[in-house]
């Protein structure tokens, strides 16, 4: 007898368990692993945020079995999250996050159903490989683009902004030194690193848009921004609302571009949420509270995640499968 | 070798393309040239074609400005300003490779003495390996090369492993969630699922209590213990990615094999296998960028000595004066070959990789 229905009886035996579900079997290592450093953080990081954690107790314990009982830790109850959502830096984070949900979504919706229209023009002569060139950014790695827009924004011996500011004969701007500019800095890149996906789901919106209702708007006359508002706008809606709701999740957990250009500064007035929550642990030593940051990073993650799943119809192809 | 034989079609189908798109071009522009001297087509028309395309190719060079400007600086042996006293420069005026010298350092295989015992003796045989040297920098007048090399060492230590246990983990898990039938299947596929989507800050808010574990196991700097969390970090979405794909290949041909008296291992290795290469391919890139690319966390976990090569990177552009040629430089040869990698993989692995799948 083969080992396969050796098991398969082996697991008949056990209650509420048929034969065929054997086959579990080939899912839960890849359950197990992804469990094991996700799930066990997310329960870890519950523990540490009704503590006073800090690396001096935390990793004062002896032996593999401190890691249960949070090395010498203190249980605190629910004293870090009070000391949180009482500190007006937390608020700040929080505000300046929502902020920069709301203007890059703005930002990054105009760019891309603007660059979408172009490249799908029909007076444009090479479409394609336009569009192809286009979506490059995509394929470039978040950490390449991130420092080569930091290196543009730099100071040092003039960064590329400041050197086209020059030769149009503006002064020059410190760009990650003001907290404005270095905000209007992360919502360019944002835009940059974000538009292709847009473009790409907006350029398919487009081709979908019947050329009927065209032809017929353009015969009761209608110009081109009328068609635009009654026509193109109502067929692509749908899409790219989607596409918003995702890039709007990205930009709530923006981590990098705050982290890589200035490290959420200056005087850590631009620190995301995310952010926030990681150099108030690793860089001040409160794990306690960074965990509690955390902890309210992630519940509103996991709320888009949730919205997206829904939204997009994303979950069909498991119910009918 | 279908896989190989269908990039080779496409691969040569494009070269034709490529090669007949200017005659194509100067065919229709001498058509509307002929159409407007007989006065069939009125001369307004071509003018605002002209007129539209070329503002959509100042756009693309606009948004693609950053790319050529990091192209330039690298080029130019002299830092790579575009702005000097006679207003902008595009091009570089003193075009020279030794930044890329630089980053690449000296390519010497050092020489090795090899010792062999003669068995039951004293003796021994010593072999001495010559010295090879492929490159060496100090030649172009390059002092202190970057430590490209040993970021490189590091990231491709770290990606193997990640590619390896992941693949462990992720073929079976799609092979059974896309044609077995069991207890919590849904539930599972409905989690992945969830996962799939905007997970990228999870990680990095989950990295305070990840770290706290590591640090207190002893495992914080290993790079196999990064390599781990990495595989895991991708299970969902690459799980997710090949069970798709799986879907797509006919249940008619295990019923085939099976009839033809096939056991199930069978079935597996000599149709599902073979028949989803396009898929395993998408999945095993995707892998190996996920430890190729990733900061945050390696940056957290990892010791000065095991840096990768993103971190490496961003090492380099954190001083207050960049040196701009050899930054780019840096960036350049981590960032081109994943491109070239990505927009290969995009266009000729048919199916694998689509846009859909790029928000993980």
């Amino acid at each position: 007898m083969s080992t396969v229905s050796r098991v398969a009886r082996r697991v008949e035996e056990v209650p509420f368990l048929d034969r065929r579900d054997a086959s579990l079997l080939f899912v839960l290592p890849g359950l197990f692993v992804f469990s094991a450093f996700m799930l066990f953080p997310v329960l870890y990081l519950v523990g540490i945020s009704f503590t006073n954690a800090e690396p001096a107790n935390l990793f004062a314990g002896e032996g593999a079995l401190a890691v249960l009982t949070f090395g010498e830790a203190t249980f605190v109850g629910l004293e870090n999250y009070v000391s949180v959502l009482t500190d007006p830096t937390f608020w700040n984070s929080f505000g300046v996050t929502w902020l920069i949900v709301a203007t890059s979504v703005t930002l990054k919706l105009i760019l891309s159903v603007g660059i979408a229209l172009v490249v799908t023009g029909d007076r444009v002569r090479g479409k394609r490989l336009m569009r192809s060139l286009i979506i490059l950014p995509m394929g470039l790695p978040a950490i390449f683009t991130i420092t080569v827009w930091r290196g543009i924004f730099s100071s040092a011996e003039f960064g590329l902004a400041n050197q086209i500011l020059r030769s149009l004969g503006m002064g020059t701007v410190s760009w990650l030194s003001e907290r404005w500019m270095a905000f209007v800095a992360y919502n360019v890149t944002e835009a940059w690193l974000a538009y292709p996906f847009m473009v790409i789901i907006t350029v398919s919106a487009l081709q979908d848009v019947p050329e009927e209702l065209h032809e017929a708007a353009m015969v009761d006359g209608a110009g081109y921004v009328s068609r635009f508002l009654h026509v193109t706008l109502p067929s692509i809606k749908r899409p790219v609302l989607f596409a918003s709701i995702l890039t709007a999740a990205a930009s709530f957990q923006q981590f990098l571009i705050p982290y890589v250009f200035n490290e959420g500064g200056p005087a850590r007035q631009n620190e995301l949420v995310v952010v926030y929550g990681y150099r108030e642990a690793f860089s001040f030593a409160e794990y306690g509270e960074g965990a509690a940051i955390s902890i309210i990073a992630v519940a509103f993650i996991g709320a888009f995640m949730w919205l997206n799943v829904k939204r997009g119809k994303l979950a069909d192809g498991v119910s009918d499968s | 070798m279908s896989l190989l034989s269908g990039v080779g079609r496409k691969l040569k189908e494009d070269a034709r393309n490529a090669a007949s798109a200017p005659v194509e071009v100067a065919r229709g522009i001498r058509y509307t040239v002929g159409g407007v001297r007989r006065g069939e087509i009125p001369p307004s028309k071509p003018l605002k074609t002209v007129g539209a395309t070329l503002g959509a190719l100042l756009l693309v060079a606009g948004l693609m400005f950053p790319i050529y400007w990091i192209l330039m600086a690298a080029l130019s042996g002299s830092g790579g300003s575009i702005y000097s006293s006679g207003g902008l420069r595009l091009l570089p005026d003193d075009p020279s490779l030794r930044p890329f010298l630089w980053v690449v350092g000296d390519l010497v295989v050092p020489a090795y003495a090899v010792a062999v015992n003669v068995p039951l003796t004293d003796l021994a045989v010593v072999f001495e390996t010559p010295e090879i040297v492929f490159l060496d920098v100090s030649d172009y007048g390059v002092e202190g090369a970057s430590e490209f090399k040993r970021f490189f060492w590091n990231s491709l230590t770290v990606s193997i492993p990640t590619v390896a246990i992941a693949m462990c983990l992720i073929v079976p898990a799609s092979y059974a969630l896309s044609r077995r039938k069991f207890i919590f299947r849904r539930k599972i596929l409905f989690t992945y699922v969830l996962l799939t989507q905007v997970g990228g800050g999870l990680g990095i808010a989950l990295l305070i209590g990840l770290y706290a574990v590591y640090v207190q196991i002893g495992l914080n700097d290993s790079k196999l213990a990064l390599a781990v969390y990495y595989a895991a970090t991708a299970v969902p979405f690459n799980t997710w990615l090949l069970k798709t794909y799986m879907d797509g290949i006919p249940v008619s041909y295990e019923e085939a094999a099976v009839v033809d008296g096939a056991p199930p291992w069978r079935v597996v290795t000599e149709v599902i296998i073979p028949l989803s290469a396009a898929g395993l391919a998408t999945v095993f890139i995707f892998t190996f960028l996920t430890g190729w690319t990733e900061f945050v966390v390696a940056q957290t976990l990892l010791s000065t000595e095991n840096y990768t090569l993103p971190v490496g990177l961003f090492s380099l552009v954190s001083e207050y004066s960049i040196p701009w040629a050899r930054f780019s430089a840096f960036a350049l040869t981590f960032a081109a070959p994943i491109v070239l990698v990505y927009l290969f993989a995009q266009r000729y692995i048919e199916g694998g990789l689509s846009f859909s799948g790029m928000e993980g």
